[in-house]
Formats: C-alpha cells, structure tokens, sequence
C-alpha cells in the first residue's frame, strides 16, 4: 500500500539533485491525488496504487540514467589542480636530478679495471640528461598552464558560462 | 530532452500550460479533462516531463511569494510556446493529409 509516508521513502531513490528541486512538489501532490482517488471507490484506488508505484520507480530510474549520461558526456567546467600535485611534481623532479648526480658521482670515483683502457672519458650525450630535459621542460609547460588557469579562475571566468546558460 | 514529436503526455501539458500557469496538481487535472478520462499521469511521469522541460528552457517556475502547500505554478517560455505552436501546426498538417487520404477512393 503506497502511504504518503512509503511515497517519501522511495522519492529517496531518486537523484539527490531532483530530490531537492522536486520532492516536497510531489509528496504535497500524491497526498491531494490520494484523497481524490480514494472518494472514488476500490477499483480507483488500485488504478492509483499502481499507476503511482510504477511511475515513481520508473522515473527515478530514468532520472539516474539521464543523470548518468549527463555526467558521462558533460565537460568539467570548473579547473581543479591540487596544490599535492606541483609540491609531488617538484620532489620527483629533485629526486631525478639527484640521481643522476649520484650516478655521475659514483662513475667517476670508479677505479679503471684495466689500465689499458685507460680513463673512462665523461659522456657528452647521456640518455638521463635528455630525459631530464624533458620533464623539465613539461614541468615548467605545466607550471605555466596551471598559472594561467590559477589566474582565470581567480578572476571568475568559468562563471560567465553559468551566467549566459542562466540567462537563456 | 523534448524532441519532436512530442509524446503526448508533454503535448498535454503544454497544452495545459498554454491558457495560464497552473501547478502539479492542476496540470493533472486539466489532462485528464482534456483527454476525457483516457490520460491519467502519475505524479512520477508528471514531474518526470517538467523536469525535462524546465531543462529544456519550455517552461519556468513561477516565483510565488505564497506557494502554500508546497504547490510551485509552471508557466510556458517563448520557447516553449513557439514550439508548442510548431508541433500544432505538425500535427495540422498530418491530420489534413490523413483526411485527404483517408477519404480518396480506390480507383
């Protein structure tokens, strides 16, 4: 038997978002269509149970398909780049460097195993060096792109689609 | 999304809507009298098809300072009421060339 108290409990199987816009609407309207149904007799009323079952848990499970494919498609407006990641980016980046360090620092404290080689001469092109070029360069990329979108954010930018969506 | 053509349940309801703002319960009301008994809406189906309409941009809430009773009015946009006015002239169309058709006899 759906009560008005069984009513609100399975509004909560909607999306909390339609929940908010759209649940005390409803309860407030099930309870007015209740009363009318139940002045017109048995079978009214069983038209009404089941047509009310079926059409709340039918809708709730299209509110949280529609929900789903909204928030599968839709893209980020808002730019989210936590601070943990550039304070882990620059221990990575002194970490590689100072292996790299080491590395050339254990090489040239190596003894030369055979005295005819002679000398172990320093690489001019190292494959660790280019690497480091790399991420160093992307590093600062990156640096620089967070900034920019820092500031943009900062500004309020991101508000002004909200702004023109509201207004249409 | 409301796309066309409309279902007749969101056809109903902007109908409803079309003479003056109305809440749920009104609306629910109104279908079933236009429809002499054979749409009845649950209140799921109801608020189901407002909601994609006030995403839509076919209807807005209408701000009552007195919404007693938790009842909110809807009322339609220009958009809504444009589109409403495209589906009629659709549904005009089809029901002329069903008539012409329906009415040619086989010769």
């Amino acid at each position: 038997m759906l009560t008005p108290a069984v009513y609100r409990f399975l509004l909560r199987f909607y999306p909390a978002a339609y929940q908010d816009c759209f649940s005390k609407e409803m309860a407030a309207l099930f309870q007015e269509v209740q009363i009318e149904a139940a002045k017109r007799g048995l079978a009214a009323q069983i038209r009404f149970q089941v047509r009310e079952t079926t059409g709340l848990l039918l809708g709730a499970l299209q509110e949280h398909l529609r929900e789903f494919s909204m928030r599968r498609f839709a893209m980020r407006t808002e730019f989210r780049f936590p601070k943990s990641t550039a304070v882990l980016m620059t221990i990575i980046l002194a970490g590689v460097v100072l292996a790299i360090d080491k590395g050339k620092a254990i090489q040239a404290s190596l003894p030369a195993v055979n005295p005819n080689i002679g000398p172990i001469q320093p690489a001019q092109h190292t494959f660790l060096p280019v690497v480091a070029l790399v991420f160093l360069f992307f590093y600062a990329a990156g640096l620089v792109g967070w900034a920019i979108l820092f500031a943009l954010r900062r500004s309020g930018t991101h508000r002004l689609a909200e702004l023109a969506s509201d207004q249409n | 999304m409301a796309s066309f053509p409309l279902t007749e349940p969101v056809l109903l309801i902007l109908l409803s809507l079309a003479k003056q703002p109305r809440h749920g319960y009104s609306i629910l009301k109104d279908i079933e009298q236009m429809s002499d008994g054979r749409v009845v809406l649950s209140t799921g189906t109801l608020y189901g098809a407002l909601r994609r309409l006030l995403d839509e941009n076919w209807i807005e809430r209408l701000e009552e300072k007195n919404s007693t009773r938790g009842r909110q009015a809807y009322r339609l946009t220009s958009r809504g009421r444009k589109n409403l006015q495209f589906e009629v002239s659709r549904l005009k169309h089809l029901t002329r060339l069903a008539t012409l058709r329906a009415v040619t006899k086989e010769v």
